[in-house]
């Protein structure tokens, strides 16, 4: 797409000359909504030109957490800063966009009015006609915003979050009401954005998508951070490996004590362990002496990763999470 | 400052395709002025009923065109998210609430010459130079009292609620402010201290050369007062829900 050769020439304007200060840092910070802890001591740093998926199920926090980020809501406690001060003056001196799924728009006017209204509000804005494109939007510019369909207007509110020179963009859900090949150009634009030096935070639940855009996963819930690093390691952490395999004689509390053991599932002669090891776990059954059948190790997705990691959270915590303090 | 101007033009344009808003701010005072306004021998408030009625058709089309259209419209854009949408650009927190004052200001504009003209050249209301300014800007000053308080109506309730708070306050404050006709006796006691009346009284007093009672004026500010006071209310207490 020739259309970004613009913004790749200008590389480096987002975000390289901010050296040690932290895009975003979250210190301790809490949410409260009556009895209910929304948010709950999280602390996190975000570098310059890094991408961040922020993964959790419903009601995990993440809504509320981008919401204080972007100065919508206050902390109960902690203290968040981007790029070093308030995130009210961040946002209001253009240096973040932002895209939410609650965010509306304009109606009764033109794509285009609208996308020229809110660059006018940029101190440091990029042409219309640059954001159209990019936004992929310029085709249907001359129509009404009330007219579009989900899509359409999921990519008119990703053109206002770009619509400025800004160092960090924020996204929550972004592909939301998108089909897969929207989905698919919406990564691609999205990853020149990035390439140009932006630091990019989006929420998603669809856990494909953070595993291949970002380079970098925080996994919350319960508002808490429970897991912070690559999706390489978010996967091996949640123990990456499922190992199954037909055995005569099932020995469980020798199975229970192999190495890299995560999770096990017997059933009649069928075992299905789960292992954050998995070559150690297997050479473990072959050299007590077992010969297993049927064979198979796979890899564990993302998503398998995720939902072993909240599981687990879940279980530890039961109904006891608003008690603590971190 | 240029946020807020930006942010005034769009909304200005939107408005001009907007029928609904001709209707309640311009038609209905204009008929009702062809329809009622020429009595000849008719007095009101001490002065021909024409120019009473010039005056309290011009505040009524100036209010209704504050109150209806504004709170409906914010309500909406409060749900649909677009004010959040805005707090997420550089447009600093309170650019919203002024724009849609400046632009009820602006709005009100034309039904307020409109209704003037029509007294003057339909009406035959006939007044020194000076006091055409003076009734208009008394008319206009009035009209910000409604905006203020079609802010607080629409940052508080949710449009299906919006509407018929609005037809509730937009008929207490026509009625008992004697905008469609002067009251008299209990009604018209009560209705003194509504802000429609007050505005229309200082328009009258003007025209019949009466000193204009000081409270009519301490009374027009204390409403504003009141309504700012409930507008900056209800935008403080639903920030975080907005």
């Amino acid at each position: 797409m020739s259309q970004y050769e613009t913004a790749t020439a200008e590389s480096g304007a987002y975000g390289a000359s901010h050296g040690g200060t932290p895009v975003v840092s979250f210190e301790n910070v809490s949410k409260q909504y009556g009895r209910l802890r929304a948010v709950d001591g999280l602390t996190l740093d975000l570098r310059p030109g890094e991408t961040v998926a922020l993964l959790g199920p419903n009601g995990a926090g993440k809504s509320t957490s981008l919401d204080m980020l972007l100065a919508l809501r206050k902390p109960t406690g902690g203290r968040i800063r981007m790029f070093g001060a308030d995130p009210y003056q961040a946002v209001k001196s253009g240096r973040v966009g932002a895209m939410l799924q609650s965010g509306g728009l304009m109606p009764e006017v033109t794509v285009r009015e609208l996308v020229e209204l809110i660059t006018k509000l940029h101190p440091n804005p990029e042409p219309v006609e640059t954001t159209l494109k990019r936004a992929g939007i310029a085709q249907f510019a001359d129509q009404r915003v009330d007219r579009l369909s989900g899509g359409q207007t999921q990519r008119v509110r990703f053109a206002l979050a770009i619509c400025g020179k800004s160092e960090l963009i924020v996204l929550d859900e972004p592909t939301a009401a998108m089909d897969v090949e929207t989905r698919r150009l919406f990564w691609n634009s999205m990853k020149e954005e990035v390439a140009a030096g932006r630091t990019l935070l989006f929420a998603t639940h669809y856990l494909e998508e953070a595993d291949q855009a970002a380079d970098r996963i925080l996994v919350i819930n319960r508002g808490r951070l429970l897991a912070d690093g690559t999706p390489a390691e978010i996967k091996a952490r949640a123990g990456a490996k499922r190992i199954s395999f037909r055995l005569d004689r099932v020995d469980e509390p020798f199975l229970l004590g192999l190495p890299g053991l995560v999770n096990l599932d017997v059933r009649h002669d069928v075992v299905q362990l789960q292992s954050s090891d998995s070559d150690a776990t297997l050479y473990a059954v072959l050299d007590a002496g077992y010969r297993p059948s049927e064979i198979e190790v796979t890899s564990l997705g993302l998503e398998q990763a995720f939902l072993a990691i909240t599981a687990e959270d879940d279980a530890a915590n039961g109904t006891t999470h608003a008690e603590e303090t971190n | 400052m240029a946020g807020v101007i930006a942010l005034t033009r769009a909304e200005l344009s939107r408005l001009a395709h907007n029928r609904r808003y001709f209707i309640f701010t311009v038609a209905f005072p204009v008929i009702l002025y062809l329809l009622i306004g020429r009595q000849v021998s008719a007095h009101a408030y001490g002065i021909a009923f024409g120019a009473y009625y010039m005056i309290s058709m011009a505040t009524f089309g100036a209010f209704s065109g504050a109150l209806n259209g504004n709170a409906q419209r914010i309500s909406q854009e409060k749900k649909e998210g677009w004010i959040r949408q805005l707090r997420l650009t550089p447009l600093p927190a309170n650019a919203y609430v002024i724009t849609k004052i400046l632009v009820s200001l602006a709005t009100t504009i034309p039904a307020i010459v409109i209704v003037l003209l029509l007294g003057r050249f339909y009406g035959n209301v006939h007044l020194p130079g000076w006091e055409w300014p003076v009734i208009a800007i008394v008319v206009w000053f009035g009209s910000t009292i409604f905006a203020a308080l079609a802010v607080a109506i629409g940052y508080r309730f949710a449009p299906e609620q919006v509407q018929p708070i609005t037809l509730i306050v937009y008929f207490m404050f026509a009625i008992l402010g004697g905008l469609w006709f002067p009251l008299s006796g209990f009604l018209g006691k009560v209705g003194q201290f509504t802000p429609t009346y007050e505005a229309v009284k200082i328009g009258s007093d003007v025209i019949g050369n009466l000193a204009v009672p000081a409270g009519l004026a301490i009374g027009l500010v204390a409403w504003l007062g009141i309504f700012v006071a409930l507008a900056t209310l209800a935008v403080r207490s639903t920030a975080e829900s907005v």
